[in-house]
C-alpha cells in the first residue's frame, strides 16, 4: 500500500491557469540553480546534505496542541546535525494563521509552520516565502503531487509538505452497530439512511459552526460532489461565478438537507458536536479526521467513509485533504540551517518521529512507516491516495478575505436559507473587490 | 437617623449582591481550573455541574505548555524597566510644570492629558510602520529581526510613551501641594536644579511614587493589546499575551485556560494584597487639587 499523496492533475492545471493569470513572467526564474542562493548568516551554504550547518535556528510554530508540539520536539530531536541550536517559537494555531503577513514579514524565526497549495503560493508570489528548489532536488520519497502543491507561480518550489489528513464523514461505530446501519455510496443511500436515522429518534448529522470555519467543509464537500473538483477549484480561485445555477444547486441540496442537521450550529462548537456522535444523540459527522480527538473513548469507536456520489457523472473521487508542512522566510539569518532542516522534515526518519507523537495525521513521504498506523491513518491514507482531486479546504484554498466572507455567508444561509439568493449575490460582489485588490497588489 | 439607617442597608445590600455577582465567573474559573476536561464536556450541565474529582493537572500542564518560566522572565525584563522609566520621566516633566511657571505649562499637560485618552487602536498601523523601519542594534537583547518592531525594547518604549500621559498628569497634581517654599529655601542655599529635583521634590512624592508603580505594574503586566501587535515571535510574548498559546488548532481546553489565567494573575494579586493602601491611594492620588 502507499501512503503517498496522489497526482490530481487538475493540481497542475490549477497551478498553471494561476501563472496565467499572475503573468507568468518569472518563468526565467527556474534558471536560478541551488549554487547562485548564498546563505547570509550563519553558516556555510546549503550543500544538498544535512552536516555542514552551524549556529541557532529559530522554527516559527502554530503547533500549540500537545500532540504537535511533542511531533515538533521530535522531529527537531530527530535532527541529526548537532552543531545546529534549534529554537522552536509556539504561537497558538488560530493566532499564527491571522497574524501570517506580518509574522512572515517580521522574518524572526528562519522556518515556519505553514500548509501548502494556494495559501503557500499566494506569499510566495509576494516574494515573502524563500525559493528551496535546492531543497527539492534532494527530496526522496514525495510524490509530484506533493511537489506541485508545493509550486508558486514560478516554477520553483517554496513549501516541504510533512503530514496530512482527511475531511470525511465521521461516525460512531457502537451505534451503527446497534441499529444495523451501513456506510452509503449514493446520495440517495445517504438520505435514506437519514431517514431511518430520524425514525430511531437519532439526529441524522450532527451540526457545529462555532467559529464560523466548521460548515466551510460541507459547502466543500457538496460542491466537489455535485460540481466537481476543477469548478471547485476555479470557484475558489476568483474565477466561478456565485451566482452560476451549478453553485445555486450546491446550496438548494444543502437546504434539502438541512432537516436532517442538528439546529443551532452557529452556536455550537465542533467538540460538542462530536460529542452527540459519540454518545449516539447524532448517527453522523462531516468533519476531519481531528474528530478522534474529541475523546479516547470516540477515538476507539469512530470510523468514517467517504462522502458518497451525488452525480454519477461527477463521482466521489475529490476531498479535502489539508496538508501541512513548512516554508523558509524569504531572508532567513541562518539559511544554511534552514534548508537542512527542511530537507529534514522530508525524510521519513522525521515523518516517524512526528507521527510516533501525533497519531492523527498521514505521512508525506512513501518511506515513512505505516506498519504503526491506527485504522483511521490507514483507511486517511486509502481514501487520499485512491482521490481524483484533493483540495486543501476552503480557508487554505482562497484568499483569506475571500475565505471570511464565505464563512459569514455559510453561517447565515443555515440561519435563513430562503434568502440565499440574496446572500450568493452579496458575496459574488465581495468576491469580486476582493479579488481585484488582491491581482492589483 | 432611621433613614441614613436605611440607606445603609440598602447600600450594604447593593455592594453585596454586586460583589457576588463579580465573585461569580472568577469563583467558576477557580473551579473549573481544578476539573480535568472530560468531566465538564461530558457531563450535560456542562461547567454548572457538581464537580466529580478536582485535581492540580490543569496547573501542571498549563505552567509546561505555556513555557511559563521563559515568558515570565520575558515579562520582567518589559515590565520593570518601563516602570522605572515612567516614573523617571513623567516625573521629570511633572517637576517642570509644578514648579515653574512657563506659558506652555498648560498646554503640556493639556498634551499628556489627551495622549491619555487616545485609543491605542487608532495609531497602531502607523506605529507598526515606524517600528518597522527603525533599526536598533544587533547586541540589543532580544532584537529579534533588528528593527523595534518584534524587540522588547519597542515593547518597553511603547509603553512608557502610553503611560507617562497618566503618571505626568497624577504627579503634576501631586507636586503642587508641596509647598514652593521648599524650592526657594533649597535655592537660596545653593541647590541646583538637578538637586532640587532628585533629593527634594522626588523623596516628599514618595507616597505618589509607589502608589503609581503598583498601578503601572499591573496595568503594564496585563497589557494584552501592544504584545500580541509588535510582537511576532512566540518565546518573546510577555506571560498575559502568551496564555493564547494554550488554545489549539481545533480544541482549546477551557478548563486549562482558566488554569493557566490564574497561574498568570498571582503576581498581580501578591502585589495588590502587599501594597493594597498605595494601591487605592493610587487611584484617588492626586484627584483632590487639581
Amino acid at each position: 500500500m502507499s501512503n503517498s499523496y496522489p497526482q490530481p492533475g487538475a493540481w497542475d492545471a490549477y497551478v498553471a491557469r494561476r501563472s496565467v493569470i499572475k503573468g507568468g513572467a518569472a518563468v526565467g526564474a527556474f534558471a536560478v540553480g541551488g549554487s547562485v542562493l548564498a546563505a547570509c548568516g550563519g553558516s556555510d551554504s546549503f550543500s544538498g546534505e544535512i552536516g555542514s550547518a552551524s549556529g541557532t535556528l529559530n522554527i516559527g510554530s502554530n503547533a500549540s496542541d500537545p500532540a504537535p508540539q511533542a511531533g515538533l520536539q521530535a522531529v527537531v530531536n530527530a535532527f541529526p546535525n548537532a552543531d545546529v541550536d534549534v529554537v522552536i517559537n509556539t504561537l497558538d494555531h488560530n493566532t499564527y494563521q491571522e497574524n501570517i503577513t506580518t509574522i512572515l514579514q517580521a522574518q524572526d524565526d528562519d522556518v515556519l509552520a505553514w500548509f501548502a497549495g494556494f495559501r503557500n503560493k499566494f506569499f510566495a508570489d509576494q516574494g515573502l516565502v524563500g525559493d528551496i528548489s535546492d531543497v527539492w532536488e534532494n527530496i526522496t520519497g514525495l510524490g509530484e503531487g506533493f511537489k506541485a502543491a508545493s509550486t508558486a507561480s514560478d516554477g520553483n518550489q517554496y513549501f516541504v509538505p510533512t503530514s496530512f489528513y482527511t475531511w470525511a464523514i465521521n461516525y460512531s461505530k457502537k451505534l451503527w452497530g446497534e441499529n444495523g446501519y451501513t456506510e452509503p455510496t449514493t446520495s440517495d443511500e445517504l438520505i435514506g439512511l437519514a431517514e431511518q436515522m430520524m425514525s430511531d429518534g437519532v439526529t441524522p448529522f450532527a451540526f457545529a459552526n462555532d467559529g464560523k470555519w466548521p460548515i466551510m467543509g460541507t459547502f466543500d464537500a457538496l460542491n466537489l460532489r455535485l460540481n466537481g473538483y476543477d469548478f471547485h477549484v476555479d470557484l475558489m480561485g476568483g474565477n466561478g461565478s456565485w451566482t452560476d445555477d451549478r453553485v445555486r444547486n450546491v446550496f438548494t441540496t444543502w437546504e434539502s438537507l438541512l432537516p436532517f442537521h442538528q439546529e443551532g450550529a452557529n452556536g455550537r462548537t465542533w467538540q460538542e458536536a462530536a460529542t452527540d456522535v459519540e454518545e449516539g444523540r447524532a448517527g453522523m459527522y462531516l468533519l476531519g479526521t481531528f474528530a478522534a480527538s474529541n475523546s479516547e473513548a470516540f477515538a476507539a469507536d469512530m470510523d468514517f467513509f467517504n462522502v458518497p456520489e451525488f452525480d454519477s457523472a461527477i463521482g466521489a473521487g475529490a476531498l479535502d485533504a489539508p496538508i501541512d508542512g513548512f516554508q523558509m522566510v524569504a531572508s532567513p539569518t541562518n539559511e544554511a540551517a534552514a534548508k537542512e532542516m527542511l530537507l529534514h522534515m522530508s525524510t521519513p526518519l522525521a515523518q516517524d518521529a512526528y507521527l510516533s507523537e501525533d497519531p492523527s495525521v498521514v505521512a508525506s513521504n512513501s518511506g515513512a512507516n505505516t506498519s504503526v498506523y491506527n485504522d483511521l491513518q490507514k483507511k486517511s491514507s486509502e481514501l487520499a491516495s485512491a482521490a481524483t482531486g484533493i483540495s486543501q479546504f476552503l480557508d487554505r484554498d482562497t484568499i483569506p478575505d475571500f475565505a471570511g466572507a464565505c464563512g459569514d455567508m455559510f453561517a447565515e444561509f443555515i440561519e435563513n436559507p430562503g434568502g440565499v439568493d440574496g446572500m450568493l449575490a452579496d458575496l459574488e460582489e465581495k468576491k469580486v473587490a476582493i479579488f481585484a485588490d488582491f491581482n492589483a497588489g | 437617623m432611621i433613614s441614613s439607617r436605611r440607606n445603609q442597608i440598602i447600600a450594604q445590600v447593593f455592594l453585596f449582591a454586586m460583589a457576588v455577582l463579580w465573585m461569580l465567573p472568577i469563583l467558576g474559573m477557580i473551579i473549573s481550573s481544578f476539573r480535568p476536561y472530560a468531566e465538564t464536556s461530558t457531563d450535560p450541565n456542562g461547567f454548572f455541574s457538581w464537580p466529580d474529582t478536582l485535581t492540580l493537572d490543569n496547573f501542571r500542564n498549563a505552567w509546561a505548555r505555556g513555557n511559563m518560566p521563559r515568558h515570565w522572565f520575558v515579562t520582567f525584563l518589559v515590565v520593570i524597566p518601563a516602570v522605572i522609566l515612567v516614573l523617571f520621566f513623567s516625573s521629570m516633566v511633572a517637576f517642570a510644570v509644578s514648579r515653574y511657571s512657563w506659558k506652555f505649562n498648560i498646554a503640556l499637560l493639556m498634551l499628556f492629558t489627551a495622549g491619555n485618552l487616545l485609543p491605542p487602536q487608532s495609531i497602531i498601523q502607523p506605529l507598526f510602520q515606524i517600528y518597522n523601519r527603525i533599526p536598533i542594534p544587533e547586541f540589543a537583547p532580544y532584537s529579534n529581526s533588528g528593527e523595534l518592531r518584534g524587540s522588547l525594547i519597542g515593547l518597553i518604549l511603547i509603553h512608557v510613551a502610553f503611560q507617562s500621559g497618566f503618571c505626568t498628569f497624577v504627579l503634576s497634581n501631586y507636586m503642587k501641594t508641596l509647598p514652593k517654599e521648599l524650592n526657594e529655601a533649597a535655592m537660596v542655599d545653593g541647590a541646583s536644579l538637578w538637586r532640587q529635583y532628585w533629593q527634594i521634590v522626588m523623596p516628599l512624592t514618595r507616597p505618589a511614587l509607589g502608589a503609581l508603580a503598583t498601578l503601572e505594574f499591573a496595568w503594564i503586566y496585563n497589557d494584552y493589546f501592544w504584545a500580541v501587535v509588535l510582537v511576532q515571535k512566540g518565546n518573546d510574548l510577555p506571560i498575559t499575551s502568551s496564555l493564547r498559546n494554550l488554545s489549539g488548532e481545533f480544541f482549546t481546553d477551557d478548563n486549562l485556560v482558566a488554569a493557566g489565567s490564574l497561574i498568570v494573575v498571582i503576581p498581580t494579586i501578591l502585589i495588590y494584597l502587599a501594597l493594597r493602601r498605595q494601591f487605592i491611594s493610587g487611584l484617588s492620588v492626586g484627584a483632590s487639587k487639581g
